[in-house]
C-alpha cells in the first residue's frame, strides 16, 4: 500500500476510532438503554466504562495516531523523492526527444 | 432553606487573587518581549515544546466552565452530562489528525486563514465573520463564569466583580499575545489541576470515602450511599438520538473552534504537535475525571444534606463544597484556580478574534498593509474583543455553560465542514463553501430556540438550547451543501474558470507533504458522495420526531 493510501485509511480508521473511545455511552445506551446491573471499581459498568475510555482509551489512541503519523511522514518523503525522480527523469526524456 | 455562598474572610480573597495575576502578568510580559510579527503574535513563532503545548492545549479547552458550569449541569442531568462531557476530549486529537499537521505545515495562523487560501477572500470573510461570533460566545460564557468567581471571592456585586476582573483579565491577555497565553496556559493548568484535585480529594476523605488519594476515579465505594439518595443518579435517561446528536454537534464542533486549532500550529514541529497531544489527554482526561467526581459529590451532598441550591447558585457548586469540607484558605485557592481556568480560555478566544480580524479580514481586504500595521491591529481587535465580551455579560443567561455549547454547534456547521473537506478533498471550492457556510448557519440560528422559539426540533427546551438538535440537521446538511454545490459548479464551465484548480491542488498536495501533484491523491467523488449520503440520512433523523 502507498503512502497517500496509507495516509486516507489511518485518518478514517483513527477518526472511527476516537469518535467510538470518546461516545462509548451511546453504545451503552444502544444495547442497555437502562444501565447495566453489573459493576466495575465499585461502578455500573455503563457509568465507569465511558469514563476509562474516554480517558486511558484516548491517551492510547493519541500514541497510536502519533506513532502513526510519525511513521506516514517518513513514507511521504520517501514516496516524494520517487515523484520527484520521476517527473525529473520524464522531463529529462522529453527534452531529448524534442531536441 | 436556601444560603448564600460566599467567602467570609475577602482579604484572603484579595491576597489569592493578587499573588495570581502578579504572576500571570509577569509571565504574559516576559515571555511576549520576543514578540516581534504576527507569528510571534498569533502562533508563537511556532516555537512551543511537546509538554508546555500539551498543557497549554488542555488548559485552553478546560474553560472555567469545567470549575463551575459543568458542575451545575450534573446536578441537573447527571449521568447524560457525565456521556456529554467525556466527548470533549476528542477535539485536539480529531483536529491534529484531520488538519492540524497539514494546516501547521503550510503555515496557517488560524482555520480561516486556511480558508482564505483554500477557497478565497469572500469565503475567507465569511469564514472569519462566524468564527468571530463563536468566539465571543465562547469569551462570553468565560467572562459571565470570571464575574460569578470575583463575586464569591471578594463579597463585590457581578456587575462590579464583571468590570473590575474583565479589565484586568483584557489587560493582560493584550499584553501577553500568544507567546504569554502558552506559556500563562501551560502554568495555569498545573495551578488548575492543583487547585481542583487535591481540595476534591479533601472532600471525598469528609464525605467517607475510602478513594480519597485518587478522586478522579476511586469513589466507587460512595455508590451504594449515592444509590440510596439518589436512586436514578445512574439513569441514562435519554434516548440513542440524544445521545448520537452529540457527534455533529459537540465533537463535530470541538473541532471546528479556531481557538483550539491555533494551539496546534504553535507547536515546534509536526511530531511535538502529535506528541503535545499525547500530553493534552493525558491531563485533560485527569481533570475531567476529577470533574465528574465533584459533581457526582455535588449531587449526593445536596440529596444527603437536604441542602436546597438555587437556580442561580447551581454554577458554585464546587465553591460550595470547598466551603462546606474544607478550610476557607482552600475555598480561595479553588476560586483563584477556577478563574485561572477562565483565564487561559479567554485568552485563546481574544488571540483568536485578534488573528481573524486583522489577518483573515482586514489583511484580506487590504493586502498591503505593513507588518507593524497588523500588530497593532491585531491588538487593538484582542482588547475590543474583550471589552465586547465584558459589555456583553452584564445580562448572562441562566447556566453559563449553555451559551458556549451553542457555540460548538454553530461551529460544526460553519466552520468545520469547510476545513475538512477543503484538506481531504480537491473539488471542494468555494461555491460549495460559501453556501454551506452561509445557508447551513442560517438554519442552525432559525432553529434555536433563541430566534425563533417555535420553530426548535426536539422540544425538549434544554436539547434545544445546548444546540444539539440544531447541530444534528444543520452540521450533516452543511456537508452536503459544500459536496452537492462544488460538484455541480465545477461541471458550469462560466463558475468552473473562476476557481484556480491548479492552485489548489498544488495547496492540497504540498499540506499533506507532497512536493508534486497527482490528479489521483485526494480526488475521491465516491467518498465525498458516501459522506453527502451519510449525512442526507441523519438530515431525515434530524428532522423526525424526537
Amino acid at each position: 500500500m502507498n503512502a497517500y493510501k496509507k495516509e486516507v485509511y489511518s485518518t478514517i480508521i483513527l477518526t472511527i476510532l476516537f469518535i467510538l473511545a470518546g461516545h462509548t455511552g451511546l453504545i451503552f445506551v444502544l444495547f442497555a438503554p437502562h444501565g447495566l446491573k453489573a459493576t466495575f471499581m465499585g461502578f455500573p459498568v455503563h457509568y465507569i466504562v465511558p469514563i476509562l475510555t474516554g480517558w486511558i482509551g484516548v491517551v492510547i489512541l493519541t500514541l497510536v495516531a502519533g506513532y502513526v503519523g510519525n511513521q506516514l511522514d517518513e513514507e511521504i518523503a520517501k514516496d516524494r523523492e520517487v515523484d520527484v525522480k520521476e517527473t525529473t527523469s520524464v522531463s529529462r526524456t522529453y527534452s531529448r526527444t524534442t531536441a | 432553606m436556601e444560603q448564600s455562598w460566599q467567602l467570609s474572610n475577602t482579604s484572603l480573597g484579595i491576597a489569592f487573587l493578587v499573588a495570581s495575576f502578579v504572576v500571570f502578568y509577569l509571565i504574559g510580559w516576559y515571555s511576549n518581549r520576543a514578540s516581534k510579527s504576527v507569528a510571534d503574535l498569533y502562533i508563537a513563532g511556532g516555537t512551543i515544546g511537546p509538554l508546555a503545548n500539551g498543557l497549554g492545549m488542555a488548559s485552553t479547552y478546560m474553560s472555567l466552565a469545567t470549575f463551575l458550569g459543568v458542575t451545575a449541569l450534573i446536578l441537573k442531568l447527571q449521568v447524560p452530562f457525565v456521556y456529554m462531557w467525556i466527548q470533549f476530549i476528542l477535539a485536539i486529537p480529531l483536529i491534529t489528525i484531520l488538519f492540524g499537521t497539514s494546516l501547521r505545515r503550510m503555515g496557517a495562523f488560524t482555520p480561516a486563514h486556511f480558508v482564505r487560501e483554500r477557497y478565497g477572500k469572500t469565503a475567507a470573510v465569511v469564514s472569519a465573520c462566524w468564527m468571530i461570533l463563536i468566539m465571543l460566545m465562547y469569551a462570553l460564557g468565560q467572562m459571565i463564569g470570571i464575574a460569578k468567581a470575583f463575586e464569591t471571592l471578594l463579597g463585590i456585586p457581578y456587575a462590579y466583580g464583571l468590570a473590575f476582573g474583565g479589565l484586568l483579565i483584557v489587560g493582560y491577555i493584550t499584553l501577553g499575545g500568544m507567546y504569554g497565553a502558552s506559556y500563562n496556559a501551560a502554568f495555569q493548568m498545573v495551578m488548575m489541576g492543583i487547585a481542583f484535585i487535591i481540595p476534591l480529594g479533601a472532600i471525598m476523605k469528609a464525605m467517607g470515602s475510602s478513594g480519597w488519594w485518587f478522586p478522579p476515579l476511586l469513589y466507587g465505594d460512595m455508590v451504594k450511599s449515592m444509590l440510596e439518595v439518589a436512586p436514578d443518579f445512574f439513569d441514562p435517561k435519554y434516548g440513542v438520538k440524544w445521545y448520537f446528536a452529540l457527534i455533529p454537534s459537540l465533537t463535530l464542533g470541538g473541532i471546528g473552534l479556531p481557538h483550539l486549532a491555533m494551539r496546534v500550529f504553535t507547536a515546534s514541529s509536526l511530531r511535538s504537535a502529535r506528541a503535545a497531544m499525547v500530553w493534552y489527554a493525558l491531563i485533560l482526561g485527569m481533570v475531567f475525571s476529577a470533574t465528574y467526581t465533584m459533581g457526582f459529590a455535588g449531587v449526593y451532598f445536596s440529596q444527603s444534606t437536604g441542602t436546597v441550591i438555587s437556580p442561580t447558585d447551581a454554577d458554585k457548586i464546587t465553591i460550595i463544597l470547598n466551603l462546606v469540607y474544607n478550610p476557607e484558605w482552600v475555598t480561595a485557592l479553588v476560586i483563584v484556580g477556577a478563574i485561572a481556568a477562565g483565564l487561559s480560555t479567554l485568552n485563546g478566544n481574544l488571540l483568536a478574534i485578534g488573528a481573524l480580524v486583522a489577518q483573515d479580514i482586514i489583511s484580506t481586504l487590504k493586502p498591503n498593509l505593513a507588518e507593524k500595521s497588523k500588530m497593532v491591529i491585531g491588538y487593538v481587535a484582542i482588547a475590543t474583543a474583550g471589552i465586547v465580551s465584558i459589555l456583553l455579560a452584564f445580562k448572562p443567561p441562566a447556566f453559563l455553560v449553555v451559551s458556549i455549547l451553542w457555540a460548538f454547534g454553530l461551529a460544526a456547521t460553519v466552520s468545520a465542514p469547510l476545513v475538512i473537506m477543503g484538506v481531504w478533498w480537491k473539488e471542494a471550492n468555494k461555491y460549495g463553501a460559501i453556501a454551506a457556510s452561509l445557508i447551513a448557519g442560517l438554519v442552525y440560528i432559525l432553529v434555536s430556540p433563541y430566534v425563533a422559539p417555535s420553530i426548535t426540533l426536539s422540544g425538549d427546551a434544554l436539547t434545544d438550547k445546548l444546540g444539539l438538535s440544531g447541530a444534528l440537521l444543520s452540521a450533516p446538511l452543511s456537508f452536503i451543501i459544500l459536496i452537492v454545490v462544488s460538484y455541480v459548479t465545477n461541471r458550469i464551465p462560466s463558475l468552473a474558470v473562476r476557481i484556480p484548480r491548479h492552485e489548489t491542488e498544488k495547496l492540497i498536495e504540498s499540506i499533506h507533504g507532497w512536493s508534486t501533484v497527482n490528479p489521483m491523491r485526494y480526488n475521491s467523488t465516491a467518498g465525498a458522495f458516501t459522506i453527502a449520503g451519510i449525512c442526507a440520512v441523519l438530515v431525515i433523523w434530524a428532522l423526525m420526531p424526537w
